[in-house]
């Protein structure tokens, strides 16, 4: 079961509003502001601390790649789409920054907040979920030495449950992963071999 | 000669919480004519009345009709939460501006609402920063099924977490359910210390009844071992309950006096609303509420609430928390907070470490 969330704690935390002056803009920041946040407008640039802000709402309407200091789809915090237009080329921008939740001008006092929560949860699922890809594409990569760690051993004339059972003392012995015991047999069979090439060489 | 401005009233006048809102109603008429009484007033206000009868969802098109039949800019009305949630939009439609003087949950702030009675950092905050030093932080939180139940349950279950306490269960009434056996068996069978109790109307005192006899079966339940806890109970609903309040506590930003004046917090907010009502039509010479909005947080106001001032951000008024133990037909005040609280409607300032800062101790008897 999921853990019930506690109060949430928005007061202080920063937003940046990416829009024109404007009445959508002006409502937005009124309703951050009794929500208890920080917020500026900006427009056209970012002020250059801007990767500090907790939250950013852009507007679809208007904005473009190059005003974001991080790449398309990469903002370092959870981002807010201010949709009037719906154009298909401009909700296709606003998807293309992966916008975690949005909002439909005109903007008012409804729909703030709901929207603060669910762009921060949905950004910390996505961190999450690249943590836990990172994580597996590392095991995946030393799988890959596991295999070339066996192999090696099968060459010195080991069956495949003899290996494995090696690879798992030598693991146990130095108190390390499977993973870190095949680096390791790995890097001592290439100093070995480094060693013997220049013993042949002198 | 005096200007004449029409007002909407938007109260109930009978269904389940006719006691409160009857309070309400009473409080809005005595500011309108309390307006009319004063020749320093350069307006008088004229009343333009309609009931919804307890029905939650004949407030938009009532709301509505006031604005669009009549003069009416302002609609001093609601007690529920879904009622003035049905009552937003149409407040957005026509332009109008509600003044809602009753307690509730907080995460809220409408441009088109001034709120004049307490939100969770005024009274669920200071009833359980009371409670949980003198009793224990052990909780049973109670509440009718819908939304004031739920979210001043919610907030409960995080402020009673961080006092160090455990919510020993959390179970909710149908609106009007006055079946309460179950609940009352729980509690006997869970022992918490304290119990909260956001049931309103006749759940409400069904349930503060039968708790007076588990007291008197077993001196544990008795009020000095184990209170009740209401953020929304009124002294108007005392008589309804024959004495089974006795000794339990409330919260609120006033308390009657039993010697004339308002007969509760929420008949002095409503009575509050009018008179702000009339002091920033007369400042800002309309009563356009594109025109008032910006002079709400401009000055400190003279009501029965005291001298109250406005969060021009927010919309939602500084207010005094009292503690008060339920005597006879009053509330005998305990505990006041120093001064008015700053409004927080977000609970975005509510910090555990400063809020629980000294650790909860039980009473040992």
């Amino acid at each position: 079961m999921r853990r019930r969330r506690p109060i949430p704690h928005l007061g202080g935390a920063r937003a940046l509003v990416l829009h024109r002056l404007h009445a959508d803009a002006s409502a937005l920041l009124r309703q951050l502001g009794a929500i208890g946040l920080n917020a500026d407008s900006a427009w056209p640039d970012l002020p250059a601390d801007a990767a500090l802000a907790d939250f950013v709402f852009l507007d679809a309407d208007r904005a473009a790649d190059a005003q974001l200091p991080w790449p398309p789809g990469e903002a370092p915090m959870p981002v807010v789409a201010l949709i009037g237009a719906e154009a298909p080329g401009r909700v296709e921008w606003a998807l293309n920054q992966r916008a975690d939740a949005h909002l439909v001008k005109p903007i008012g006092n409804a729909g703030v907040y709901s929207a603060l929560l669910i762009a921060r949860q949905r950004w910390e699922e996505r961190q999450a979920l690249h943590r836990e890809i990172a994580g597996l594409k590392a095991q995946l990569a030393e799988r890959r030495t596991v295999v070339r760690a066996m192999l090696a051993l099968s060459d010195e004339g080991m069956s495949e449950a003899e290996a494995y059972s090696e690879l798992r003392r030598q693991a146990m012995d130095a108190r390390v992963t499977v993973e870190d015991a095949a680096a390791r047999l790995l890097e001592a069979r290439a100093d070995k071999g480094g060693a013997r090439e220049r013993t042949r060489r002198s | 000669m005096r200007k004449r401005v029409e007002i909407g009233l938007l109260f109930s006048r009978s269904g389940d919480y006719a006691l409160l809102s009857g309070a309400s109603y009473a409080g809005a008429l005595a500011g309108i004519q309390a307006v009319n009484a004063d020749p320093a007033r350069g307006i008088e206000f004229a009343a333009v009345e309609r009931d919804p009868a307890g029905h939650t969802e004949r407030y938009g098109p009532l709301c509505g009709q006031i604005l669009r039949e009549s003069a009416a800019r302002h609609v001093i009305g609601c007690t529920t939460s879904w009622s003035r949630k049905e009552a937003i939009p149409v407040l957005e439609r026509h332009g109008g501006m509600l003044w809602y003087a009753a307690p509730y949950e907080g995460f809220e702030a409408s441009e088109r609402v001034v709120y004049l009675h307490a939100c969770p950092n005024q009274h669920v905050l200071p009833l359980l920063s009371y409670v949980a030093p003198r009793w224990g932080a052990d909780a049973v939180l109670l509440g009718s099924n819908y939304v004031w139940g739920w979210e001043v349950n919610r907030v409960a279950r995080d402020l009673v977490t961080d006092a160090g306490g455990r919510v020993l269960a959390e179970r909710y009434l149908a609106l009007g359910d006055t079946d309460v056996s179950r609940l009352i068996e729980e509690i006997r069978a869970t022992r918490p210390s304290f119990i909260l109790n956001n049931l309103i109307g006749a759940s409400s005192y069904a349930f503060l009844k039968a708790y007076a006899a588990l007291g008197r079966a077993d001196a544990g339940f008795l009020p000095v071992e184990c209170p009740v806890l209401s953020c929304d109970l009124m002294e108007p609903e005392l008589a309804a309950l024959d004495g089974a309040g006795e000794g339990h506590l409330v919260v609120g930003p006033f308390f009657a006096n039993g010697a004339g004046g308002p007969g509760s917090s929420m008949e002095a907010a409503a009575h509050a609303s009018v008179l702000l009502l009339a002091d920033l039509i007369e400042a800002a010479g309309t009563d356009d509420p594109d025109a008032i909005a910006p002079l709400l947080g401009s000055r400190a106001f003279a009501t029965p609430l005291g001298e109250i001032r406005i969060d021009g951000q927010t919309h939602h008024s500084s207010l005094p928390a009292l503690v008060g133990r339920i005597e006879g037909d009053k509330f005998r005040e305990v505990w006041r907070s120093e001064g008015a609280l700053a409004p927080d409607p977000y609970l975005s300032r509510y910090d555990p470490r400063a809020a629980w800062s000294r650790p909860a101790l039980r009473v040992v008897s």
